[in-house]
Order: C-alpha cells, then sequence, then structure tokens
C-alpha cells in the first residue's frame, strides 16, 4: 500500500513538472509565432516598396512558375534528426543542380527591396523551423500527459 | 547521450496568400518536381475551400515534405482537415499573414495543448 501511495506522489510529481514544461513550450511557440509575424511584415513591406518601383503586376502570383514550368529544386530544405525518438528540424542548403535564383522570375535587374524582402524571408524561415521544433516537443509533452493521467487514475492512492 | 540519426532533405511547403507565398519562395523553398508537382499554393479570394482542402490532403500525402506552412486565416477555412492531422509528420504551422496577425487562441496546436490544463482533470 505505501508504494501505491509513493508511486502515486512520483506520478504527481512528474506530471508537474510535464505541466510546468507545457507553459514553458506554449510561452516559447507564442513567441516564436510573434517573431515570424514581424519577419513576415518587414518582408512584405519590401514587396510592397518593389510593386511600388516596378509596377503592381511585376511581383505577384503571375510571376511565380506555374505547372507547365521546367521542373527546379528547392535551395533550401529541412534535414530532420531523430534525437531520443523526437523528430527535430534543422534548415539545410540543398546540393541539387537545378536550384533556381527566384530573384530572376521577378527581372534580371530588380530593386534592393527585392534583395532585402529575400534576406528577410530567408531568415524566417529559421524561426519556421525553430517553431516547428517546439510544437513536435508540445505534441509529444501532450502526448506524455496524456499517458501518465490515465496510469495516475488507475493507481489507488 | 542523445540518439540521434540524421535523415534525408525534405521539402517546406506553403499554402497561402500572396505576398507570403512570394516571400518564402524568394527565401528559396520552392519547387517543382519531375511530375510538375509545386510544393506552394497561392490562395486568393476567388480559390475554393475545396481546392485549398485537396491541395493540404496532397501535401500531407507526398512523403518528400516535411513541414506545411498555412497561413492562419486559410487554416481556419479547413479547420476541420487540420484537427484531424495528428501524425507528427509533415508538421503544419500556422503562420500569421501581413492582413491577419497571429491569434494563439486560433492555433490547433496550442488549443491541444490549452486542453491539458482542464482544472479538473488537475485536481484528483
Amino acid at each position: 500500500m505505501q508504494s501505491d501511495k509513493e508511486e502515486y506522489r512520483s506520478v504527481c510529481d512528474i506530471l508537474d513538472k510535464l505541466i510546468v514544461k507545457q507553459i514553458h513550450l506554449m510561452e516559447e511557440k507564442m513567441c516564436s509565432e510573434l517573431n515570424i509575424e514581424s519577419c513576415i511584415n518587414n518582408g512584405s513591406i519590401h514587396l510592397a516598396k518593389s510593386r511600388y518601383i516596378m509596377g503592381q503586376n511585376s511581383v505577384s502570383t503571375s510571376k511565380l512558375p506555374v505547372e507547365n514550368s521546367p521542373e527546379f529544386s528547392a535551395s533550401t530544405i529541412c534535414e530532420g534528426i531523430e534525437e531520443d525518438g523526437l523528430t527535430q528540424f534543422k534548415v539545410a542548403e540543398s546540393n541539387a543542380e537545378n536550384t533556381v535564383n527566384p530573384l530572376h522570375w521577378f527581372g534580371i535587374l530588380v530593386p534592393q527591396n527585392m534583395h532585402k524582402a529575400k534576406n528577410i524571408f530567408q531568415n524566417s524561415i529559421n524561426f519556421v523551423v525553430e517553431c516547428v521544433n517546439i510544437q513536435v516537443q508540445l505534441i509529444e509533452n501532450v502526448k506524455n500527459i496524456v499517458i501518465l493521467k490515465k496510469y495516475k487514475s488507475m493507481l489507488n492512492p | 547521450m542523445a540518439l540521434q540519426s540524421a535523415v534525408k532533405g525534405k521539402l517546406i511547403s506553403v499554402i497561402g496568400d500572396e505576398d507570403t507565398c512570394v516571400g518564402f519562395l524568394l527565401g528559396g523553398i520552392g519547387e517543382i518536381n519531375k511530375n510538375r508537382h509545386p510544393n506552394f499554393m497561392v490562395v486568393d479570394k476567388n480559390t475554393a475551400v475545396s481546392e485549398i482542402e485537396e491541395c493540404f490532403k496532397r501535401f500531407v500525402k507526398r512523403d518528400d515534405i516535411d513541414i506545411i506552412l498555412i497561413n492562419q486565416n486559410i487554416a481556419e477555412m479547413i479547420r476541420h482537415v487540420i484537427d484531424a492531422h495528428t501524425a507528427p509528420v509533415p508538421s503544419v504551422l500556422e503562420i500569421p499573414s501581413k492582413d491577419h496577425p497571429y491569434d494563439a487562441s486560433k492555433d490547433s496546436i496550442l488549443r491541444r495543448a490549452k486542453g491539458m490544463f482542464n482544472p479538473e482533470d488537475l485536481v484528483r
């Protein structure tokens, strides 16, 4: 009986730790989302300035490749690393040969703002991957809490 | 000592408004593969919800995609499909757009995580 009580207490302790971890992860995810938001806002301002310089339709969907366009590979990819059963991602440069410079879709001599927008969005990919990693940890933590709660309900204090 | 094993690099796909797609494609995540399938979808006011849903399901099925980025306001349109996706890979990340700031109360993952704080569950 004593051991049951001790086990119940230790399960409660672990649950407390997981809940605290949960709160921290939620806060981290929100901060990361806000970083992405500020990157997207800054990048969008530079895209708008480019539109002002080059013309309304010069920076639009119509310039993006479509299904009939020649195939090309992404220059920025993500690599998954399995760490203690948890997949964590990191940004990587692709070594494929058929990558393209996306700036060329919008012209050869594009304004400085397009270069700035490109840098900002490249930076935002790092925030995106960081946010995904936090999200993966958060989902794993939720699973652990659910399992532990079920186990706790089976114990008799 | 953590056990680590590296996996081959995979794609980041995006479903978003014009600026989000143009921006992330400028960042270099865009690809058109040999089957002529792009890893991005631009959503405008004329795009049908069924098209977005279909595209999301197609991205989920593709084994060369690890991360799906979707604007939160677009995710709201296909919330039932996003909530039904519980597999860890591909990871679905809801991102804000220039017109729609991030709202934590709408985020699928945060809502699931907040569900753990049900007071009745915690007391016992």
